[in-house]
């Protein structure tokens, strides 16, 4: 999917959080966004989502206003694990079955499950898993609807150094499958190897976007 | 205990006992969609709303008691309806409780108890003005009075819980991913505006309609406390809400022969057995992680 933003500016009530950003994605491009907290990549990530309204005219997927795109299936998303509900339980299949759009798991379902290695913990509840399980759980729920653009925020935190080195060849997958990914983190070891292009924000307004290996 | 159950039975077979049958039918309907809809009031951290609703309801209850006197006699004494008051004051309750959490940035929850003031105060104001003319009324809307059921309150009771399972079973996969992670439902493309006030209205219909046979001050436990229970030991989403619905359904029937026993409110016993399960719980629970601890202990001694 490509994306692309034209000087983007939002702000809460009296408070600018992005101001003029602009930036474009081809098919199967790797972005990590990175920013201290309060530059406004939670904000931007939203107004990529449809979470919140933008004007028309500053935002397209694949050369469609996302005021007037209806595609969301196309999107997946891995979120904070913050932002999720915890305590209750529920299994890693009903979570999958629940955020699925088929009635019945098809080949492609299978394989995500197989090639994340969900089947160990399938009937588990999620509350007793690992952060990198967890993760591999969200990426799974991300994927089950197969997006054509797949943006995760913060996904490396609190994830364990082994999961995280399955994490980066699951990435690296996902990138030669042509997947365009937004990744968001503090942390730019993680995606290093992985990007081709940077934007970085600050709590001023400003904002760089570069390719890799270009600063 | 097996005596007082074979008592009841026997009260329910009997052909003359017809107010009997229509309130374990209520009870039964009320043990399985209660346990429903708390679940996700429990899951969205919304167990206050519950109470703050059926409290805001029972303003428009006792408005609709109020009005019914007023205009006693006159054309207009037919279209006032105590069940539709308490649902249109379900929903401006939630509609007030979500404007006035936006004056706080860190305080929201400030909305619910202010609310729930609001809607005790006029319930006061109207009860006042009706003049003991409702008396009844108003003490069944509080405590509940599951044997007034009457043949036309079970049809409206059947078909309202009819229409939240068939809403429940519909939306039941937008439900659970709204529930647990409303941002990826908005990704998703879930209409989560329209699914939450769907779910605002099941609430409000829920409340309404049972609000005069469980009881005002009631009605939320029933929808909470086998939640809060079954949370403790279901090891699935599935298997959890089984749970909340046996502890639910458990509870009524054990509240019916204890209160057709002793002759005390089948509301509040309901809501008393609700509690007993949920005490056994957490004490087994404790006894079970301490065994396991010393287990643990045992095998992995101490250098």
């Amino acid at each position: 999917m490509r994306v692309t933003v034209k000087d983007l500016s939002f702000s809460y009530t009296q408070k600018p959080v992005l101001k003029d950003v602009s930036f474009s994605l081809q098919t199967g491009d790797f972005l990590t966004i990175i920013g201290q907290n309060g530059s406004g990549k939670s904000t931007l990530i939203k107004c990529l989502l449809g979470i919140v309204k933008v004007p028309d005219g500053m935002i397209y997927l694949d050369d469609e206003d996302i005021n007037s795109y209806k595609k969301l299936v196309n999107i997946g998303y891995v979120p904070q694990k913050a932002d999720f509900n915890f305590e209750f339980p529920i299994t890693v299949k009903e979570l999958l079955m629940a955020a699925y759009s088929q009635f019945r798991p098809n080949s492609k379902f299978n394989t995500i499950i197989n090639g994340l290695d969900l089947n160990r913990f399938y009937n588990e509840d999620i509350n007793n898993l690992s952060g990198g399980q967890l993760q591999r759980v969200f990426i799974a729920r991300a994927l089950i609807n197969d997006p054509k653009l797949l943006v995760l925020d913060e996904p490396t935190v609190g994830v364990d150094v082994d999961s995280l080195a399955i994490f980066k060849e699951i990435i690296l997958n996902l990138k030669k499958e042509k997947i365009t990914i937004i990744f968001i983190t503090h942390d730019t070891f993680f995606t290093e190897g992985l990007t081709d292009y940077y934007l970085e924000l600050d709590e001023v307004l400003n904002y760089s976007f570069y390719k890799a290996g270009d600063k | 205990m097996y005596l007082a159950f074979f008592d009841f039975f026997r009260a329910l077979l009997n052909p003359n006992f017809d107010y009997l049958r229509f309130a374990v039918i209520a009870g039964i309907l009320v043990g399985i969609i209660a346990p429903l809809i708390g679940t996700v009031v429990v899951i969205r951290r919304l167990s206050f709303i519950a109470n703050t609703l059926s409290h805001f309801s029972l303003a428009g209850a006792t408005l609709g008691v109020f009005l019914s006197k007023l205009l006693r006699g006159t054309v207009l004494a037919e279209y006032i309806s105590v069940l539709w008051l308490g649902i249109i004051f379900s929903i401006i309750g939630t509609l007030m409780i979500d404007k006035l959490s936006r004056f706080y940035k860190n305080y929201k929850e400030l909305s619910m108890p202010i609310v729930l003031s609001l809607g005790v105060a006029l319930s006061g104001i109207f009860i006042a003005l009706s003049e003991g003319g409702a008396q009844n009324l108003t003490n069944s809307l509080l405590f509940g009075s599951i044997y007034t059921v009457s043949k036309s309150d079970l049809i409206l009771i059947v078909s309202i819980s009819a229409f939240i399972l068939i809403f429940i079973v519909v939306f039941y996969k937008q439900i659970i991913t709204f529930c647990f992670d409303e941002t990826f439902a908005r990704v998703s493309g879930i209409n989560v505006k329209l699914l939450q006030i769907g779910i605002t209205l099941i609430l409000a219909l829920f409340i309404s309609v049972f609000m005069e046979i469980i009881g005002v001050l009631l009605i939320s436990s029933l929808m909470i406390i086998p939640v809060a229970a079954s949370i403790l030991v279901g090891n699935s989403f599935k298997k959890t809400i089984t749970f909340s619905i046996v502890f639910s359904l458990l509870s009524v029937f054990s509240g019916f022969v204890l209160s057709y026993e002793l002759g005390l409110p089948t509301g509040a016993m309901i809501v008393l057995f609700n509690i007993f399960i949920l005490i056994v719980i957490m004490t087994a629970q404790k006894l079970f992680l301490r065994k396991k601890k010393k287990q643990i202990k045992k095998e992995v001694p101490n250098n």
